[in-house]
């Protein structure tokens, strides 16, 4: 027994170091790592190594309680603020888009598979679902600065949507299993239903955990170690107890992470970095114990149809589903593509593909094995082209800030403040002598390794480490103080405009130094007015107007999303690369008054409307 | 467009002084009236109130002052290097030692555009850039200011 112990301990960390170290060699090449705890997980079980681990119902328990951890965590390192810019679009995504690629995927996979009806949309449901974490990974690994508006949809959605695909998946594998014949009408009246009880169930007790949550950390004084397994195991409770009373645990424990992340709670940053190293480690062990699981020797008579079903989905499924879920939200062509094509599948699909073998289901292995296969082919084709797809679709935005030198210190028996560690850095604001605001409390500054109060110190200078005391709602402003100035290159210096103009003077003066395109009514507003007009009144760090020969970028907005540096070009950006095939909702009316205006006179050739895009940013 | 055909080496002033802002703008506008034959307010005038709307500090040490003029008859470029650099209110905060002042006429348009843009491509090259903060002399600033950079061939 002992030996036992000792063998699968010994294996068991054997296999996540491994995966540990590959991290490094990941971060190196740009490779998706994920795919590499997978390979590890393959190399070593029964077609590899030969560890064999052929027990599926321990593969799902491992990686359902790995996923809500992950879960939380994501939760929880998602603002508000992000949800209302966003949230719409990315809940749409996350139910009708779910819903909608498992149709259209369904369909293909019943005539390229041996399988039934139920049995094909029970793949797509398996593979419909977007995944968080291959997402939030690639956006961080690949150093790619998204558009907000971009990076905030895919980060919800990939957040939201495994509730879903995980109820429509295990709703599938129970009416297969049950082996009846169900009446299409009837089918579709439970799902639904049940879709709304687990959906509430489980909104209900998250939101409901997470309070509690917040309001038991700030009541009990637990010992700082003890605090976040504390949390952590409220959050496995909160999962488990909507689970048990019929509820989605999945959506519970996200919106149970989502509160308690943005309701001010006690200790933040500890919790906030003890999950992240639980989210790793729970990804290491899904993917290992997922690769493990998988038998590979089994594969190649699956893999061809396999293949094309990835394709499909890559190619058709999911950009038609992105498509139709985002026209109501006028949204630029370029990001409705790029949205459509990180649609990374992940650990989640084949953990879902596990269902259909623990419901015991004929094809259960075959469904399984397709299902690794797609999410083998959309880790490496999607997720070693995000970035260069982002770049040519003029989504990547220079960064805001250079780098910043900054530890997070929590003070015992202060629930709301901190102390924050900063190191002065060459060309920061505070180095060429911006005051630190009275609110900050800067207490001690050491330089050259001598202490000194701050008060008695003169001037910051760059290598000086200085230490503050802020609420800890501080705002972000402190951070800007400190940070290095990016770095600009001739390319930001395209990008945002040589000159800068003040926001605040009228647009008309623009008519007139340089010939901008300004309507009548448009001369008397503010510059700054002008552009939230054009952009419809949501405005965004890095939006670009233009106004015939001139375009103006915003170079920065404040954090309630007012505009304060305006950028002036006077090289108008060419437009990004068309893109043809996703029309937004208000260029499909267009067309639509457009084809019915021309009737009249040419009803046989109605002419195409031209396929040149619209500004980034600006919706025609 | 080449940048000869908007400045003449007497437009240049190799080794100006000033002490601000204000002071440059006035010298810049004293020898754009000499060539041109405006009156050196108005000039000042039309170029002050380009600053209010933002400063044209471009950074880099270099700002490309501008503005429209109806007296003006072509498009007209003063260059000057500074002994000491001013503030300029540019986005980098950095003081400014090369200044390019262009009028245009009041129909120049595109004209106007794209000679600003050409004149900000010149002085993006950090080599011309450099070489002219080198020399004190009028007709190089002028030769160097025409070549047409390699990697920046426009």
């Amino acid at each position: 027994m002992e030996q036992a112990v000792y063998l699968i301990t010994l294996v068991g960390t054997a296999l996540v170091v491994a995966a540990a170290f590959s991290s490094l060699i990941a971060f190196r090449f740009g490779a998706p790592l994920l795919l590499l705890f997978l390979g590890i997980g393959l190399a070593s079980g029964v077609d590899g190594l030969g560890i064999v681990f052929d027990n599926a119902h321990l593969a799902y328990f491992v990686g359902a309680i790995a996923l809500a951890v992950i879960l939380f965590d994501s939760g929880f390192g998602t603002p508000v603020g992000v949800l209302r810019q966003a949230g719409l679009p990315a809940l749409t995504l996350a139910t009708i888009g779910v819903g909608i690629t498992t149709v259209i995927f369904g369909i293909a996979a019943y005539y390229l598979t041996g399988f039934t009806w139920l049995e094909s949309f029970l793949l797509g449901a398996a593979v419909a679902s977007t995944d968080a974490a291959a997402v939030f990974f690639l956006l961080r690994a690949g150093n790619i600065n998204l558009r907000e508006r971009v990076r905030s949809t895919l980060e919800i959605e990939s957040g939201t949507n495994d509730p879903i695909a995980i109820f429509l998946t295990i709703t599938l594998v129970e009416i297969i299993a049950l082996g009846a014949k169900p009446d299409a009408d009837l089918l579709l009246v439970d799902l639904v239903i049940g879709f709304f009880v687990q959906m509430t169930l489980g909104a209900a007790i998250g939101l409901l955990g997470g309070f509690v949550i917040v309001k038991l950390v700030e009541r009990l004084n637990l010992d700082r170690g003890l605090l976040p397994i504390f949390v952590l195991t409220l959050s496995l409770l909160v999962f488990a107890m909507a689970g048990a009373v019929g509820g989605s645990g999945f959506l519970a424990v996200y919106l149970a992470g989502l509160v308690a992340g943005n309701s001010d709670i006690r200790a933040v940053s500890t919790l906030k970095r003890f999950q992240e190293g639980m989210s790793w480690l729970a990804q290491i062990i899904m993917f290992l114990v997922l690769g493990l699981f998988a038998t590979p020797s089994q594969f190649p008579a699956i893999v061809v149809s396999a293949l094309v079903l990835g394709l499909f989905l890559m190619f058709v499924a999911r950009p038609i589903a992105v498509w139709l879920c985002l026209i109501p939200f006028n949204i630029p062509r370029q990001e409705t593509a790029f949205i459509s094509w990180v649609g990374l599948r992940g650990a989640v699909s084949i953990l879902l593909a596990i269902t259909p073998l623990l419901g015991g289901l004929e094809n259960g292995r075959a469904i399984f094995n397709i299902a690794f296969i797609i999410v083998l082919t959309s880790l490496v084709i999607q997720g070693w082209t995000v970035g260069p797809l982002a770049r040519r679709l003029g989504l990547i935005v220079p960064q805001r800030y250079g780098p910043l030198d900054k530890v997070e210190l929590e003070l015992p028996g202060s629930a709301h403040h901190e102390l924050l560690a900063y190191k002065v850095v060459p060309g920061s604001p505070v180095a060429k002598g911006q005051r630190i605001p009275r609110w900050a409390r800067p207490s001690l500054v050491v330089r050259e390794g001598r202490s000194m109060r701050f008060a008695d110190m003169g001037r910051l200078q760059a290598g000086d480490n200085v230490y503050i005391f802020v609420p800890d709602r501080y705002p972000r402003l402190l951070d800007r103080l400190f940070a290095s100035r990016a770095e600009v290159d001739a390319e930001d210096e395209d990008f945002f405009g040589a000159f800068t103009v003040d926001q605040t003077h009228l647009a008309g003066e623009l008519e007139a130094i340089y010939g901008a395109t300004i309507k009548e009514e448009e001369r008397k507003l503010s510059i700054g007015d002008l552009i939230k007009q054009r952009l419809r009144g949501h405005v965004e760090y890095a939006d670009r107007v233009s106004l015939g020969p001139i375009d103006l970028i915003v170079r920065d907005v404040d954090d309630k999303g007012r505009i304060v540096a305006v950028g002036l070009s006077i090289e108008p950006a060419p437009p990004p690369p068309p893109v043809p095939v996703f029309l937004s909702g208000s260029e499909i009316s267009q067309r639509i008054r457009r084809f019915f205006a021309k009737r009249p006179q040419k009803p046989a050739t109605t002419q195409e409307p031209p396929t040149t895009s619209e500004g980034l940013s600006e919706d025609a | 467009m080449d940048l000869s055909d908007l400045i003449e080496v007497p437009a240049i002033m190799p080794a100006l002084k000033a002490n601000s802002k204000k002071q440059l703008l006035q010298l810049l506008a004293e020898r754009a009236a000499a060539i041109s034959g405006i009156p050196e307010r108005e000039v000042f005038d039309t170029i002050l109130q380009r600053e209010r709307l933002g400063s044209t500090g471009v950074g880099n040490g270099i700002a490309i002052p501008h503005g429209k003029l109806a007296g003006v008859k072509r498009i007209t470029g003063v260059f000057a290097r500074l002994e000491t650099p001013v503030d300029f209110e540019a986005l980098d905060d950095q003081p400014v030692d090369l200044v390019f002042l262009l009028l245009a006429p009041e129909g120049a348009g595109a004209d106007h555009l794209k000679a600003l843009s050409r004149i900000a491509r010149v002085l993006r090259d950090t080599d011309t850039v450099a070489k002219i903060r080198g020399t004190r002399d009028a007709s190089a600033i002028h030769a160097l200011l025409s070549e047409t950079p390699a990697s920046h061939a426009a």
